[in-house]
């Protein structure tokens, strides 16, 4: 196991009496993407916030580089890049204005970065802040979290707004920060970016981390989904004691557990009229922990 | 983040103080024509008929208003007291909640800053604001006065210093106020509810010795005009006081801000 760059320990976090998230622990590696997926109002949200320090823990801590991570910890501060969500930015500055007063921020000279991010992401900074389009304030909002170069990144859907070009340029970038090592907690909903990008995900849900998988891992479990016409699709049924996910006259959809093998086997004895085995996608295994 | 502040409140203090010095204007503009006319027999024979305590809560019993200077005492300190505190009260309800209810603050809790500073540059921005309207609306009327005729520079001099003491404190507990909500839209209503009934019962102090306790709740007791214009002189218990008022609700506002969900 590599060094440990960011710990998440027994995170709690109740609003008044409504749970907000319950009991996470997390470890993320350096050099490592995780992804942090779950539906709306499962607590991703909360747990950034929490890591933030914009929302105060019911119980549990955040360590960055073993060391606790508290609201006015400005040292800690500079080492993390963070991309929230929505981004709400400062509408009577320009794009240079917002650019000039996030360097202020930091000791270290960043202009240079900045400067090379700007023209990546195509950014005019003569424009105005309350002009931009959600992409442009997106690619704005990267910029912003990018450009101090910072050892943590994260992420609350960064992608959402971008267009396919600027998805892959953003993608570009996050290799090249993995590359130097840096860590990165991105949380999305988007299924298909995690198992391009992510080293490993994490599921969230009501509140509870329910799963933490490697994404090759998750997709070595070949769950793979049957649909089978047959007019005696009863007696299958109840010979391979299969769950039906659902149900059409003679049509039945089915999540397979047994070895191929074995399933063609058994289903030679009848009399089938159509078959179709698909392998399970992120998205339906996805579904599949939910249900 | 200090200078970014100044710039950001600009243009509403620009807008305050041409609200201020538009109303001086026009008085000392039109003060000369209704002083010199015959007019001004017809007023004292009016204000004969007031009664004695309405003419107290305007100052109007120790002081007349035969001159600019004189109107200055009376009415128009009321509306540079009045103005300097609803705009105090909106500054110190916006100022730091701004960031709240534009959600900027998500922003701002990222970089590396301690929300100490965050609080401290505004807090220093308002007070900076606060001090200007009322330097330059007393520059402003200073230099009406000299243009209108004879006044008593002394007293002037203190009495235009008066409406910092009450903005201050203004400020101070509608800034500690905004640290209850995440909206300001709330909070605004509220400020400006300060002022005013703080004003009515300061009023309502000076008409009796039934409603004199009331004084002691109204901010604008601390403004103490009238003890200006009867003694040429600023109780310094009221400068203590204003100060210390003042530091209490930003000693609270820090500490209630540090522990404050920023969502």
């Amino acid at each position: 196991m590599g060094k440990i760059i960011l710990e998440i320990q027994n995170l709690t976090k109740y609003y008044g009496k409504i749970l907000g998230v319950k009991d996470i622990s997390l470890k993320l590696e350096e050099g490592e993407i995780f992804g942090f997926i779950g539906p709306n109002g499962a607590g991703k949200s909360t747990t950034i916030r929490s890591i933030m320090n914009l929302i105060n823990k019911t119980s549990g801590k955040v360590l960055i580089e073993n060391e606790e991570f508290n609201k006015d910890d400005i040292v800690i501060k500079e080492k993390i890049g963070y991309l929230p969500s929505e981004i709400h930015l400062y509408d009577d500055l320009t794009v240079k204005e917002m650019l000039d007063y996030h360097e202020n921020f930091y000791k270290k000279n960043i202009h240079k970065r900045r400067v090379e991010l700007v023209k990546r992401f195509e950014l005019d900074e003569k424009k105005e802040i309350e002009d931009l389009s959600l992409g442009n304030l997106k690619k704005l909002g990267i910029v912003l979290a990018f450009m101090h170069n910072p050892k943590i990144l994260i992420l609350d859907e960064p992608t959402s707004g971008l267009d396919p070009i600027m998805q892959n340029v953003f993608y570009d970038l996050l290799k090249e920060e993995k590359a130097k090592g840096n860590t990165i907690f991105y949380s999305t909903h988007i299924l298909n970016e995690v198992s391009k990008i992510c080293d490993r995900v994490g599921i969230i849900r009501n509140g509870k981390l329910i799963k933490v998988e490697k994404i090759e891992e998750l997709s070595k479990k070949n769950l793979a989904f049957v649909t089978i016409t047959s007019n005696q699709i009863k007696d299958i049924v109840k010979d391979l004691k299969v769950t039906v996910i659902s149900e059409d006259a003679n049509t039945i959809k089915f999540g397979n557990n047994l070895p191929y093998n074995e399933l063609i086997k058994k289903l030679s004895k009848y009399n089938i009229d159509r078959i179709l085995i698909e392998e399970a996608t992120l998205e339906d295994m996805f579904l599949h922990y939910y249900k | 983040m200090f200078k970014r502040e100044l710039k950001l409140n600009l243009k509403s203090f620009i807008i305050w103080i041409s609200i201020l010095m538009g109303l001086f204007l026009v008085v000392f503009l039109v003060y000369p024509s209704i002083t010199n006319s015959a007019n001004m027999g017809m007023i004292d024979e009016m204000m004969k008929m007031f009664p004695k305590e309405m003419l107290k809560a305007f100052n109007m019993d120790i002081t007349t208003i035969d001159s600019a200077f004189g109107w200055l005492k009376t009415e128009g300190f009321v509306f540079v007291l009045l103005i300097t505190g609803i705009y105090s009260g909106i500054l110190g309800s916006n100022i730091l909640l701004k960031e709240e209810s534009d959600k900027t603050i998500e922003y701002l809790n990222s970089v590396p800053v301690t929300r100490k500073n965050i609080v401290l540059s505004k807090i220093l921005c308002g007070l900076f604001y606060i001090i200007l309207m009322v330097v330059i609306i007393g520059i402003f009327n200073f230099i009406g006065l000299s243009l209108s005729g004879e006044f008593d520079k002394k007293l002037y001099i203190l009495l235009s210093s008066t409406p910092l003491f009450s903005s201050i404190v203004i400020f101070a507990i509608c800034l500690f106020l905004s640290t209850f909500t995440h909206k300001t839209k709330k909070t605004l209503g509220i400020s400006l509810g300060i002022v005013f009934v703080s004003y009515f019962l300061n009023i309502i102090s000076e008409i009796g010795e039934s409603t004199e306790f009331l004084k002691y709740i109204s901010i604008f007791t601390l403004a103490d005009i009238r003890n200006v214009i009867l003694n040429v002189s600023i109780n310094p218990l009221f400068v203590v006081l204003s100060i210390g008022i003042a530091v209490v609700f930003i000693i609270l506002t820090m500490f209630h801000y540090e522990k404050k969900e920023l969502v």
